[in-house]
């Protein structure tokens, strides 16, 4: 063994690369604005989960409170009640489940096969300046409020809205689309497939024109048509993207789209059955507030929806960690 | 002899060049199958436009002919007469469009700092605590103290009721933005230079404002163009939050005034006295959601690209 070993440079002082307590100091005044939000919007919310295991009552803060505001000290003061709270849920919770779950797997399985067709298609065209054009008009409809989106609704469906008035010209009695339940799953998909497909076909747009150009020289030469290509080419790549970004929409399989959930039904009460979702249900419940332990039911719900989205997340991340290293999330 | 080298040369070049064009030519899509995916995106985007279309339309309609025949796809009459209505002085819209501006600006240039600063820190290998304040703000992706907790904290432990602050505040800091915001840090701006302004003597504030700020704009604008349309369109916050109308943003008024035309339509007969005729009508309503959403769609083309940066670069991990 005469081989000299190679020198391998020393690592420098992790501390000395650091920089001095001024450097360190400069960055933490940095991140304290952030922190402040971050403290106050998604922090200080967090304790509030126990409202789930609580028999909430307003109790109104005396000298000696811990808290002299009054939620606060209510929060405290309540009993605990096990899971009481759950078990008053869980009448509605098959209705609230289907939807919710229901509603979101079926927007995930349409709106993959949409979003990355839409961007397959994109990238194919032969003419590259309308295929923009095309994919700017997509895109629009995800900066449109959901409340302008209800608006629109109403004028398409309400008793003299756009479809009653070309089925009237056709002979057909106005529908009641408001009153109606078989009509909203459907309504839903679409409202949802409008306003995402454009938005959602852009991370997939991104990662496809960044694949390797040489592949499909190969593929094309060997015969490959188009068709094979996608196949075996584009989706194999495509994959890791898909399956990240599917993890993430796991994990919020329980939140629904509040503000589509709640506003499009523009406040029907026949539709209840196929419009609430938890979100929608948790929302209702709060304000409720003549209810006794309105707020404890409403936060038992809340606690299934942060809870279980958050188990579920992890689940899959370990899952997909497990068989496919480099599609996790983290 | 060299002339027919030439020759042979030129021969080979133009045969190769034939083809790579040839199997160029090969690996496009059919003329075909292009005019079918043409035809496909065509009445694609017709789809996408009609809702928009059907609003703005009808907003432009005289009140009488809406109500005689119904939502079209275009006026039977034109009038502008919701419009003048609905800036006419003391109007909801006015103070609802105030709140509105007011937030949007505000929030947007809170979250490209607060923002801004942040994900600069993250960016810095050389920061001690960056895994702790990456954690600190990925954390807050993965899980929430959920809306019962959110709706009394911020209402009354904050005292964000009935304020505009709650109108922008509680959206103007998010760690997906972060993410973006980091990236682009790591991305664009050269370690290089941030070590030699280190060297002549710049301390880290003074590197961020003078050096790395001027590179990192089109990053913040990302940011800023995220947070203002997340602002303008926010409804949710509103809803919880404020209970004065004085304090209502523009989604929530416009949802308050479908909602109420709903229940007094509703609930006419039973009360009687009030004439349904009188409410504000339908083409003022419809006028309502186009100026709610107008500056948007009008501005929306001219910052695609850093919108579709925005929701790029998260994308990527890390």
């Amino acid at each position: 063994m005469s081989a000299v070993k190679p020198v391998t440079p020393k690592r420098k002082n992790r501390h000395a690369s650091q920089g001095g307590w001024k450097r360190q100091a400069a960055y933490v005044s940095m991140v304290i604005p952030g922190v402040v939000l971050l403290l106050m919007f998604s922090y200080l919310p967090m304790p509030g989960i126990i409202l789930a295991f609580k028999s909430y009552q307003m109790t109104m803060p005396t000298e000696t409170s811990l808290f002299q505001n009054v939620f606060l000290n209510s929060l405290i003061a309540s009993s605990w009640n096990g899971i009481n709270n759950f078990t008053y849920l869980l009448k509605d919770a098959p209705m609230l489940i289907r939807n919710t779950v229901g509603y979101n797997l079926l927007f995930m399985v349409v709106g993959v096969i949409l979003q990355v067709g839409l961007a397959v298609i994109i990238n194919e065209m032969r003419n590259r300046k309308t295929a923009k054009v095309y994919h700017t008009i997509a895109f629009m409809p995800y900066f449109v409020s959901w409340i302008v989106v209800m608006y629109a609704l109403y004028a398409m469906i309400s008793f003299s809205g756009f479809f009653n008035q070309v089925g009237i010209s056709l002979g057909h009695e106005p529908i009641k689309y408001y009153s109606q339940k078989q009509y909203w799953p459907w309504i839903f998909l679409l409202a949802n497939i409008w306003k995402y497909t454009g938005q959602g076909s852009i991370i997939y747009l991104a990662t496809l024109t960044g694949f390797d150009e040489q592949l499909y020289e190969a593929g094309s030469i060997d015969g490959a048509s188009k068709w094979q290509q996608f196949r075996y080419i584009t989706l194999p790549q495509l994959m890791p993207t898909i399956v990240m970004l599917q993890i993430l929409a796991v994990g919020r399989i329980f939140n629904g789209d509040f503000d589509m959930f709640y506003s499009l039904p523009n406040g029907s009460g026949t539709l209840r059955q196929v419009t609430t979702t938890i979100d929608v249900y948790v929302y209702d419940m709060l304000k409720k507030g003549n209810l006794r332990n309105s707020f404890g039911y409403a936060g038992a719900g809340a606690f299934f929806q942060s809870v279980v989205g958050f188990v579920l997340i992890l689940v899959t991340n370990f899952i997909v960690r497990k068989h496919q290293p480099d599609m996790a999330l983290f | 002899m060299s002339t027919l080298d030439k020759k042979e040369a030129r021969r080979l070049l133009k045969a190769e060049k034939q083809a790579e064009k040839h199997s160029l030519a090969r690996n496009l899509i059919s003329r075909r199958t292009n005019l079918f995916f043409n035809i496909l995106l065509i009445i694609f985007c017709i789809l996408i436009v009609f809702p928009l279309w059907i609003i703005a339309i009808s907003s432009i309609t005289s009140e009488t002919a809406l109500t005689t025949y119904g939502y079209r796809l275009w006026p039977m009459e034109f009038s502008v007469n919701a419009y003048t209505y609905l800036f006419r002085d003391g109007s909801i819209m006015i103070t609802a469009y105030k709140n509105t501006i007011i937030a949007t600006l505000t929030g947007t240039v809170l979250s490209v700092v607060t923002v801004g600063l942040y994900s600069y820190a993250l960016s810095r290998p050389d920061f001690r605590f960056r895994k702790f304040f990456t954690f600190f703000s990925f954390f807050t992706m993965l899980f929430g103290g959920g809306m019962v907790s959110y709706y009394n904290m911020t209402r009354s432990v904050l005292g964000l009721k009935d304020t505009v602050w709650a109108l922008f505040l509680p959206m103007s800091f998010s760690a997906y933005w972060v993410i973006i915001m980091r990236t682009f840090y790591q991305s664009s701006v050269p370690e290089a230079i941030i070590e030699s302004a280190r060297i002549d003597g710049s301390g880290e504030w003074r590197t961020l404002l003078q050096i790395v700020c001027p590179l990192a704009i089109p990053g913040f604008a990302t940011v800023g163009l995220f947070s203002a349309i997340g602002i303008w369109n926010d409804f949710r916050n509103c809803l919880l939050i404020n209970d004065s109308a004085k304090f209502f943003n523009l989604q929530y008024t416009i949802y308050q005034t479908m909602n109420n035309l709903r229940f007094l339509k509703e609930n006419a007969s039973r009360m009687g006295g009030v004439n349904v005729a009188n409410l504000p009508a339908e083409t003022f309503r419809m006028a309502m959601a186009v100026v709610t959403v107008g500056p948007i769609i009008m501005a929306y083309p001219f910052f695609q690209k850093y919108f579709v940066k925005g929701l790029t670069v998260g994308a990527v991990k890390g």
